[in-house]
């Protein structure tokens, strides 16, 4: 589904660059769940970004759903998020002035989304339980029902990769709990949560840790700690 | 000291911050640019011709009174005038027209040769070489007129009757419109002709300037100068206040319009500007929120933000002021030059200086007020950082029912209210000056070419006795004919104004029909029709007596039967019947209008009319001469149009540039969801159509019911221009408005597409 080889990303400029990423692999199949965790700062996000074509590494490939994405156009970058991306972030990032139910419907009006997207927002509304909300302005949900209506929108055009940011960052223990428990019953779809808090291992498949510019395996690093 | 080091230290930091925002800097820069140019453009046209007619008439010493009257000897009309009372002073010229003139390839046989007394005042002013000197074969010329045929100083003419003449110096004589509006004007020495001639008879003259000690008790020594010029034949007066009145006329509607689109464009500018500032200072809070956290003032903090509005400011100003004074200072002088004046020159550069503080002062002072309100706010607040897209309790509900990107722009828009009013406002008013200056254009044109703009229904005049009209009406292709009596006359009580009185032996509407104002047409043979024009200056109404003094001397009262709107000698006109003006002044020059069949051919009976001993002229126009003006004042509204075209623009990209700006994570959401530069430009194009949609409705409205008829009160009170934009119009300056928005569509899209997404959702 997912295949990224031998990712290089630095960030900042002069005295200030630093390598983030460092020749960072990673091949995510469907229905797997990846946890990606890190401490701040170890350019997790920044990982996200490249899986998901909106930045650039300097050097490495990354291949989705067997397109190519480095190397790609704006445009062609795009319309490959448009059909096989969804992102959920950490503030939810919904715009305010349209409701939970019109921000989940704005991603099925963008030139070229996939037909029935209207179908496909009522019928995700209600499997997430947000049907009683969804003319509510996002001020007035709270914060699992806005990261819930933010999912709803990364799912409607039906990606097959899911990228989510720190998904349960802005989240109290039980919502975050909830969110999670949702990104984990995503059948049939690539998920690759980065973050912070160990709870998201819980739900992974495969847990891998960012440690200076370098992906490592969860047990290894777990045992390397034990040591 | 201290003052000195927080103005480094702020300069430090506004350097600092321009730095990483270059695109935005730039669209304000363009902002401010354009309308310091708009704002020179005012100033110098308003300068030029609103203090000309001031400026030529103190240079040239020009005199209360000028009369014209047919040939006398100078000491009996020398006479005459000494005895007026509050005389200061007098000239008496000789007028000669029809005179020959030659040089530098050009020949006239129509030019009007000014006989003067170089030892007495003047009435003109020297703009270039030295006065003529007693006894020599010596020549002035009109500025315009030799600019015209590219005479230099130093270069012979040959003068009709005289031979030839060295040309020592160029004249400005405002009491007169220039060469081509006017006949070419020359000057020479009387003492020069008497030598020549050897005449030591008393000489004769027919032109007496006069100067007043008190300007103030002018209608007095007219009263007197009429009352003792029994014997003087053809006597017209002009005044110093009359030819300023007819100048100002003219020159009001160029300044007032300028005036009015350079307050457009500062109030654009400064709006949007602020609008950006604004947008600017809430992206800033954190930054902002820091500086204070470690001690930074508010006056500081406010400092900054203005030394870095300067920095765009001061350059931009200059630049757009010089390339708005360059633009209009060439067609500003043509158009002095034309009218007899002398350019504004040095004297423009205080309110140049001032002009130039204003485009300054409005965008530091649009940073520094917002600067200020964000520093004065608590620090955890600003600590917090600023998200400048509506949130919390401000934010309003949109609906997309149905709908997509493009109502979501147009909703984006709809969210800052005030902003959408003000930038609706501004594109309103430009698109309806442009709509102004296409109507402009179309009387201008109606007015150059077409004598029905006049209320006239001949075509042809012909200079035939008027016993031979019957003949004329025989000829084929004439659908009427009549003699059309004309003198300039005055009226009785206030003999300063000239009147241009017609008379028609039948019914004058079948030749001249202008629009009945109020009133009815006149009836009897002791009723008057007058134009708007003299009714104004006269105080006439339908009942009033019209008191007419002829050229012959004698006197004529009619009673004011109705008002007319007549553009013709500025509505000073009087239709009168023949049986009446013959009565009065029997020999009143006339000719034989000719009103021809639709259709039939001027030419064929202009040669019939030549077949009959004639010289058939056109139906002149209103512009007639006045081609030249009038190709002046289209390049002036053409300049003009066209400023306010890039106001508009201007004026959509800054407002797409601010939603973007102020919404940028709204579209980075947007991109990171796949939306691709359409989308973008979908977002956007709702946005510009929230905006351009109610301004051309505005814009349409407002030059129909407010601009057009004010503007046409304005040009000719006299008169009704026909200022309504046509269908035609208003779909080309809709169109216009069109690609300006698509412009700015496609300029801020791509601009907005080559932002990072990463960072735009980073905020």
């Amino acid at each position: 589904m997912l295949r990224a080889e031998g990712l290089t990303k630095t960030v900042g400029v002069g005295r200030a660059a630093r390598l983030v990423l460092n020749g960072v692999s990673l091949a995510v199949e469907s229905d797997e769940v990846v946890a990606v965790l890190g401490r701040s700062g170890s350019g997790k996000s920044t990982l996200l970004h490249l899986l998901g074509g909106l930045d650039a590494p300097d050097r490495g490939e990354i291949t989705l759903a067997g397109e190519r994405l480095t190397g790609r156009g704006a445009r062609a970058l795009a319309r490959i998020r448009l059909l096989h991306v969804g992102f959920v972030f950490q503030q939810f990032q919904l715009i305010d002035e349209l409701t939970g139910a019109e921000n989940v419907l704005l991603a099925t009006r963008l030139p070229g989304a996939p037909a029935g997207g209207a179908g496909r927002a009522r019928k995700l509304i209600e499997e997430l339980g947000l049907a009683r909300v969804a003319d509510h302005l996002p001020r007035e949900l709270s914060g699992g029902e806005q990261q819930r209506f933010a999912i709803a929108r990364a799912l409607v055009n039906g990606p097959e990769l899911v990228l989510a940011d720190e998904p349960t960052g802005s989240l109290d223990g039980e919502n975050g709990a909830a969110v999670l428990e949702l990104l984990r019953g995503l059948a049939g779809r690539a998920v690759v949560i980065v973050t912070h808090e160990p709870e998201a291992a819980g739900i992974a498949d495969r847990v891998l840790h960012l440690i200076d510019g370098r992906l490592r395996l969860g047990e290894a690093v777990e045992e390397e700690a034990s040591q | 000291m201290r003052a000195l080091a927080a103005l480094r230290a702020a300069f430090g930091e506004a350097v600092r911050m321009l730095r990483p925002r270059r695109r935005r800097t730039i669209l304000g820069a363009l902002g401010i640019a354009l309308a310091a140019a708009m704002l020179s453009a005012a100033v110098v046209v308003g300068d030029g011709l609103g203090l000309g007619f001031d400026r030529a008439a103190r240079a040239a010493d020009l005199p209360d009174i000028i009369a014209r009257f047919d040939a006398q000897p100078l000491g009996r009309v020398g006479a005459r005038i000494a005895a007026l009372p509050d005389v200061t002073g007098y000239s008496l010229r000789f007028e000669a027209t029809n005179t020959g003139i030659a040089g530098r390839g050009h020949e006239r046989g129509d030019a009007v040769a000014e006989v003067v007394d170089p030892r007495r005042r003047r009435g003109y002013a020297i703009v270039a070489g030295r006065d003529l000197r007693p006894g020599r074969r010596e020549v002035l010329l009109e500025r315009g007129f030799a600019q015209a045929w590219g005479v230099h100083l130093g270069d012979t003419v040959y003068v009709g009757g005289l031979g030839p003449q060295r040309v020592v110096g160029f004249v400005e004589a405002p009491d007169n419109v220039g060469f081509p509006l006017a006949k070419p004007r020359f000057y020479l020495s009387r003492q020069e002709i008497e030598q020549r001639f050897d005449t030591d008879h008393d000489p004769d003259t027919n032109l007496a300037e006069i100067w007043l000690r008190n300007p103030r008790y002018l209608d007095e020594v007219l009263v007197q100068a009429r009352a003792t010029s029994f014997g003087l034949h053809d006597i017209r007066f002009a005044t110093r206040s009359g030819l300023r009145v007819l100048l100002d006329q003219a020159a009001g509607i160029v300044i007032d319009l300028l005036v009015a689109l350079s307050v457009i464009a500062l109030v654009t500018a400064g709006a949007m500007l602020a609008a950006s500032a604004r947008a600017e200072v809430q992206r800033r809070l954190g930054t902002i929120g820091v500086r204070r956290a470690v001690g930074a003032s508010r006056g500081h903090v406010t400092l900054s933000h203005a030394v870095e509005a300067l920095l765009v400011a001061a350059p931009a100003a200059t630049i757009g002021l010089a390339v708005g004074a360059l633009a209009t200072y060439g067609p500003a002088s043509r158009l002095l030059t034309l009218l007899n004046e002398p350019p504004p020159g040095t004297g423009l550069g205080l309110p140049l200086a001032g002009a130039w503080l204003l485009s300054v002062a409005i965008p530091v002072g649009a940073t520094a007020w917002p600067a200020w309100m964000a520093a004065g706010g608590p620090v955890v607040a600003q600590l917090g950082g600023g998200d400048v897209s509506a949130s919390g309790a401000g934010a309003r509900r949109l609906s997309l029912r149905g709908r997509g990107l493009r109502l979501l722009g147009a909703r984006l828009v709809a969210a800052r209210r005030v902003r959408l009013v003000a930038t609706v406002v501004t594109l309103g008013l430009s698109t309806a000056f442009v709509l102004l200056m296409l109507a402009l254009a179309s009387a201008l044109s109606a007015l150059e070419t077409d004598p029905g703009a006049l209320g006239k229904r001949y075509q042809l005049t012909a200079s035939l006795a008027p016993d031979l009209a019957p003949r004329v009406r025989a000829i084929p292709g004439v659908q009427a004919s009549a003699p059309r009596y004309q003198v300039l006359a005055a009226d009785s009580f206030s003999l300063g104004e000239t009147i241009n009185v017609i008379a028609y032996p039948s019914d004058h509407t079948e030749f001249e029909a202008p629009q009945l104002v109020s009133g009815r047409r006149l009836r009897g043979s002791h009723e008057a029709e007058v134009g708007a024009g003299l009714a104004a200056a006269l105080g006439l109404a339908p009942g009033s007596t019209l008191a007419l003094a002829l050229p012959s001397g004698t006197e004529l009262r009619l009673r004011v039967s109705g008002v007319v709107s007549s553009l013709d000698h500025d509505g000073r006109m009087a239709f009168v019947p023949a049986s009446a003006l013959l009565a009065a002044d029997p020999s009143a020059p006339s000719q034989i209008a000719v009103r021809l069949v639709p259709g039939s051919s001027p030419a064929r009976v202009a040669a019939a009319l030549r077949a009959l001993g004639a010289r058939p002229s056109q139906a002149t126009t209103a512009v007639g001469r006045g081609a030249p003006l009038v190709a002046v004042l289209r390049t002036i509204l053409r300049a003009v149009a066209i400023v306010d075209g890039l106001v508009c623009l201007y004026a959509l990209i800054q407002a797409c540039a601010l939603t973007v700006q102020e919404r940028r994570r709204t579209v980075a959401v947007l991109r990171a969801c796949g939306a691709g530069p359409a989308a973008v430009r979908q977002l956007l194009t709702g946005a510009a159509l929230a905006l351009v949609l109610p301004a051309a409705l505005v814009g349409v409205l407002l030059e129909r019911l407010l601009f057009g008829p004010a503007l046409s009160r304005l040009a000719a009170s006299y008169a009704t221009l026909p200022l309504g934009a046509t269908l035609a119009e208003v779909l080309a300056t809709l169109g216009g408005l069109a690609i300006a928005a698509a412009l700015a569509v496609a300029w801020v899209a791509r601009q907005a597409g080559r932002e990072s997404v990463v960072a735009e959702l980073a905020g």
